[in-house]
């Protein structure tokens, strides 16, 4: 039920969508449904994690192949003139 | 470009034979080679620059580089040919049947005694070179099936990282990082910056989209510029750029000018974008389309939660419920009173704790709807993540608090079971007819039969006295 067993971002969406709908099915046992909204609430919790926690970065790949931070003025940290 | 007209001349094989004639003095006497240079300077000097058009034939290009090719109207040939020096700053390719006008000098090859035209420059007449250069890398590609839609390759759902191409000076990239910025904060970037005109530039933004798809987590790329004239945007209309986007292993999205340019480059690749703020507006679509999905997925897991507890607490009801049938013992009934109240205050208290719950949940949300999504879920993520956790929590422990509060209470009322207490050794003494316990000696007398239910069984007896 970890986080690392989940396999990518849109497997994740599709698992979700089908606990939902078993678990809106019922007919499950307690335990069963218990797991399964477990196993919802660690899906749902690392898409949003996905949306949400990724860095912001802006990074300028060189001809030779090496990548760097981007200068500040292009990265525009600041609010849009 | 004279290499092929400063050959070293060759002995006139006529010279000798001509020797025994008795020289002339009034009369000038050329040889063949001496007469073609003349005329080839006279020519040259002559026609230093002409223009002159008419319908390519015979194109040929050979493997010095070189194009040979004959022009011709309805009565006329004119030979031509064009170096490859030359050649190199043709946007189109030169083909049978074309329409040009040529522009160069008119020379002499003389070992063929010819003269030609050697062209400097060539456009095709009616449409612009570079139309023409268009329609004809469009129609080399799509007979490859370059076009194809189904080649097209979705974008990725939440790409990791994005990749753009594009010049660091130009207005595309600022309207890029400008869209992703507004929308959304936490965006991956690799800029590959590149020349996106001028000589070269084509060359140039291939080799920056072979190099940055290999990028790791790159999974979609963004190709472009800011509007332009024709000229400007030539590159992306240009055969390596095209190759290049074809053989991306990850999808590419085109963004070339504005809404009413169309390039090669737009034709091949996955997404079109009519401009690069479009372009980036796309992606972050994607994201935005996918963040409401997992918002309504989650309403609706915890909606099922609710659901889900509250059939059980139902149940813990009927469960009780049915305990009460027991009750004909006024400790039996008070018990099942406590135990129906206290199963009452469980259910009541799980309710309650759910719906606060939910109400807390759906303000939040009403409250973040208000707010553009992206802020929205930036800043509230962790206490809706919170808000869960501790939703979730409750689930559970109210839950198993519940089933073992349930559990204790059923043995409770087992032990206060008269059953129980017959093991024990005490009796039951009923009337005759079974239908009261005995629990006064004055309700029976001398000579009544009773019933005694025992742990085992059961005996009938008669009174033989009252003590």
């Amino acid at each position: 039920m970890s986080e690392s067993s989940i396999k990518d971002f849109e497997a994740a969406i599709a698992e979700l969508e089908s606990i939902v709908k078993k678990l809106e099915e019922g007919d499950l046992s307690l335990e069963q449904s218990l797991a399964l909204y477990e196993r919802g609430v660690t899906l749902s919790k690392f898409c949003h994690a996905r949306l949400e926690d990724a860095e912001r970065r802006i990074e300028l790949l060189s001809e030779r192949g090496e990548i760097r931070p981007a200068p500040a003025g292009l990265a525009g940290n600041d609010a849009d003139r | 470009m004279s290499d092929l007209f400063d050959l070293p001349f060759e002995e006139d094989p006529h010279e000798g034979a001509n020797e025994p004639e008795p020289p002339v003095p009034t009369r000038r006497i050329y040889t063949v080679t001496e007469l073609t240079v003349r005329v080839r300077d006279h020519l040259e000097e002559r026609f230093f620059e002409v223009w002159v058009e008419g319908e390519l034939s015979g194109v040929r290009l050979w493997n010095t580089g070189h194009l040979y090719f004959t022009l011709k109207d309805s009565s006329s040939l004119l030979k031509g040919l064009m170096f490859r020096s030359a050649l190199r700053y043709l946007k189109f390719k030169p083909a049978d049947g074309l329409h040009v006008i040529a522009r160069g000098k008119i020379s002499v090859y003389e070992p063929k005694g010819e003269y030609q035209i050697v062209c400097e420059h060539l456009e095709p007449q009616g449409l612009g070179a570079l139309q023409l250069a268009f329609d004809q890398l469009r129609k080399r590609l799509q007979a490859e099936g370059l076009f194809d839609v189904a080649k097209k390759r979705p974008l990725p759902a939440l790409p990791r990282k994005i990749g753009i191409v594009t010049s660091l000076d130009g207005a595309a990239i600022r309207d890029i990082l400008k869209v992703l910025r507004r929308r959304y904060q936490n965006v991956h970037v690799v800029i590959r910056p590149t020349r996106v005109q001028g000589d070269g530039a084509a060359a140039e933004i291939a080799h920056a989209l072979r190099q940055i798809v290999k990028v790791p987590q790159v999974d979609v790329v963004i190709v472009g510029r800011g509007g332009g004239s024709l000229e400007d945007l030539w590159a992306f209309n240009e055969e390596p750029v095209a190759r290049a986007i074809s053989i991306s292993p990850i999808p590419v999205i085109s963004a070339v000018g504005h809404e009413s340019d169309v390039t090669i480059a737009d034709l091949i690749a996955d997404v079109r974008a009519p401009t690069p703020s479009a372009a980036a507006e796309l992606v972050v679509a994607r994201k935005e389309e996918f963040s409401s999905r997992i918002d309504r997925l989650h309403e609706r897991l915890v909606s099922c939660a609710h659901a889900r507890v509250q059939r059980l607490s139902r149940r813990v009801h009927e469960l009780s419920g049915r305990r009460a049938l027991a009750g004909y013992t006024t400790r039996l009934a008070m018990t099942e009173r406590r135990a129906d109240e206290l199963t009452r205050a469980l259910a009541d208290a799980l309710r309650s704790a759910f719906s606060t719950r939910a109400r807390r949940l759906q303000a939040i949300e009403r409250r973040l709807d208000a707010f553009d999504l992206g802020r929205r879920l930036a800043r509230n993520r962790t206490s809706l993540v919170g808000v869960d956790s501790r939703l979730r929590a409750t689930v559970i422990s109210r839950t198993h608090r519940a089933r073992a509060r349930l559990s204790s209470l059923a043995g409770r009322l087992d032990t206060l079971s008269p059953l129980a207490v017959l093991a024990r050794g005490y009796a039951v003494c009923w009337n005759e007819d079974r239908t009261r316990a005995i629990r006064d000696a004055a309700d029976v007398a001398t000579g009544d039969t009773v019933h005694v239910t025992l742990s085992r069984g059961a005996i009938a007896a008669k009174v033989s006295g009252i003590e």
